[in-house]
């Protein structure tokens, strides 16, 4: 087993709140990582330090070997990190299909300029990108709707469109944000099924998600932070047989 | 799109034969700079969403590099323009180096700076410039000396900036500056590198106004700094809202209608600013697409 994503010791505070604290993680190659805990546990402070919206204040951070500290989101994009957002950030005046289009960006196989004079190899790359494109859509359940505006979307499939387009950007790694916040049941199952077929194309995942059916159904381990700090690692058995997390969970309810 | 680019030209040709005195062949002239002027903006403002309100200073530049590569140096004209682009590109990128890292109110507070800079260096640079007593007795580009050639001239340019516009925001380039209009955040998180862009953008954008610039003087023979007023840059932001911003045809339309409509209220004297204005207001206010909504609405058929 590999690790493709390492953390030692990172942290990150804002003003007087330190939101991740000395947190340390491998993520295993081709795996399905779970990171779970209570609300204001440091899960998408997290996702946004390993992502690079933010920079650690102290810390190592690595992707496949390569130190990942200092380096902005969208050059850790080309290494092959992608991500969802907890709240939906898609292009609402743009077609669905243009969202997805505009995934292609590190992947478009001309230089940039050669568009302005089209010639055969930029309808290529357009019509190359396209089928990928309407691919993707169908693998999201959204191809009938490529012509709409994303804004104009229901909510669970502006949650698919959003994974679609960081498809587009062939990640190693792919990072969705509580995916499963605001879905029907139906939906929540769709994505499941989805996750998994992500999983079997060799893409490593990490899900932070509070639907507990979801993450112990789909994740091979688990990640469970309170308070900033890592409190329990291990497979969704485990996670769920102990006694801190469910305390953490439930303050002690149950006991 | 070969039938559309038929009709243009038909129109541009069409245009002179309509408009015979000089007077409105001037205003036919002015109409295609301020095209290319809302073209430029477009760019920026439309579809890459930075409020940018300094473009009137990348228009003076062109004016002036132009102008005084000939009348001073003794320069070809067609040499000074590429000269002209280059200086109010760089510029642009110079400008866009500064301000990518800011958004909104930002932008466009640092971009009025910028234009309010350019101006004060023209009033007081008077040793190149000659300040506010301005050049005198510039002539128009050569073999262009009469209204009808220079107004084929710019209108020309005018149509090809646009069919080259539009090739590029139909480009996977026009999705990455669209992205970054919508959510920067989200658009670095594609890989998309958001101040390199912006900055393409402004770079682009200043080149076609300093572009615009080069044919100005040579049409009025005349060189101010007050030409360039703040007053200017709101004038093509204006063209660029009320025709529809972030479309191709929209900004086209808009400078077409804010040249000729003040002209044509010119008979009801000064009462022409306020009903300028409330034209202005009324498309704000119940187009925010701008006009270019009216032709949608038609195409979607009534209501």
């Amino acid at each position: 087993m590999t690790v493709l994503l390492e953390a030692r010791g990172i942290s990150k505070s804002f003003g007087g709140v330190r939101a991740v604290r000395d947190i340390c993680l491998a993520i295993p190659e081709k795996s399905i990582f779970a990171l779970i805990g209570p609300n204001g546990a440091g899960k998408s402070t997290l996702l946004n330090l390993l992502s690079g919206i933010y920079q650690p204040d102290a810390g190592e951070l690595s992707f496949g070997g390569e130190d990942l500290i200092g380096l902005p989101a969208h050059r850790r994009v080309r290494l092959g990190i992608a991500r969802t957002f907890q709240k939906i950030r898609l292009f609402k005046q743009l077609t669905v299909l243009e969202n997805v289009l505009a995934g292609f960006h590190i992947h478009h196989e001309i230089p940039a300029w050669q568009y302005v004079v089209p010639g055969a190899a930029a309808g290529r790359d357009r019509s190359r990108c396209r089928a990928e494109a309407e691919e993707l859509l169908a693998f999201v359940g959204l191809a009938a709707r490529a012509g709409e505006r994303a804004g104009a979307l229901p909510y669970g499939q502006q949650r698919m469109l959003e994974i679609a387009r960081s498809l587009a950007t062939r990640p190693r790694l792919f990072m969705l944000d509580e995916p499963a916040a605001g879905l029907n049941g139906a939906e929540v199952a769709f994505l499941l099924q989805r996750l998994e077929d992500i999983g079997r194309r060799d893409i490593t995942v990490v899900v932070v998600e509070h639907n507990m059916d979801l993450v112990m159904n789909v994740a091979h381990r688990v990640f469970v932070m309170d308070y900033g700090e890592h409190l329990f690692e291990g497979t969704p058995r485990e996670v769920q047989a102990n006694p801190r997390v469910i305390e953490a969970y439930l303050g002690g309810e149950f006991q | 799109m070969k039938l559309r680019i038929a009709v243009a030209m038909l129109m541009i040709a069409a245009a002179p034969l309509l408009l015979q005195t000089p007077y409105w062949r001037g205003i036919l002239i002015v109409c295609a700079m301020n095209v290319l002027l809302a073209l430029s903006l477009n760019l920026v403002l439309g579809y890459t969403g930075q409020l940018n309100l300094g473009q009137a200073a990348f228009f003076a530049i062109g004016a002036y590099v132009s102008t005084i590569l000939t009348k001073t140096y003794g320069w070809n004209f067609w040499l000074a323009v590429p000269a002209a682009i280059a200086a109010a590109g760089v510029l642009g990128l110079a400008l866009a180096a500064f301000a990518v890292r800011l958004r909104g109110h930002y932008l466009a507070i640092a971009s009025l700076g910028f234009a309010v800079i350019t101006y004060q260096v023209l009033i007081n640079w008077e040793r190149v410039t000659e300040g506010v007593r301005g050049i005198y007795g510039i002539p128009p580009p050569p073999g262009f000396r009469d209204q009808l050639a220079l107004f084929y001239l710019v209108a020309g340019i005018a149509l090809v900036v646009y069919l080259v516009l539009g090739n590029l925001v139909r480009s996977p380039i026009g999705e990455t500056l669209r992205a970054i209009r919508e959510d920067e955040v989200s658009a670095a998180s594609l890989g998309i590198n958001a101040a390199r862009w912006k900055a393409f953008a402004f770079g682009v954008g200043a080149a076609i106004a300093g572009l615009a610039g080069c044919f100005y003087p040579g049409f009025v023979g005349t060189l101010v700094p007050e030409a360039f007023n703040i007053v200017e840059s709101f004038t093509m932001m204006a063209m660029v809202i009320v025709g529809g911003m972030g479309t191709m045809i929209g900004p086209v339309i808009g400078a077409v209608v804010l040249t000729f409509l003040p002209e044509l209220l010119r008979s009801v004297g000064e009462l022409r600013l306020l009903v300028y204005g409330v034209a202005l207001t009324l498309v704000v206010l119940f187009m925010p697409g701008g006009l270019v909504q009216i032709g949608a609405a038609l195409r979607r058929g009534p209501a």
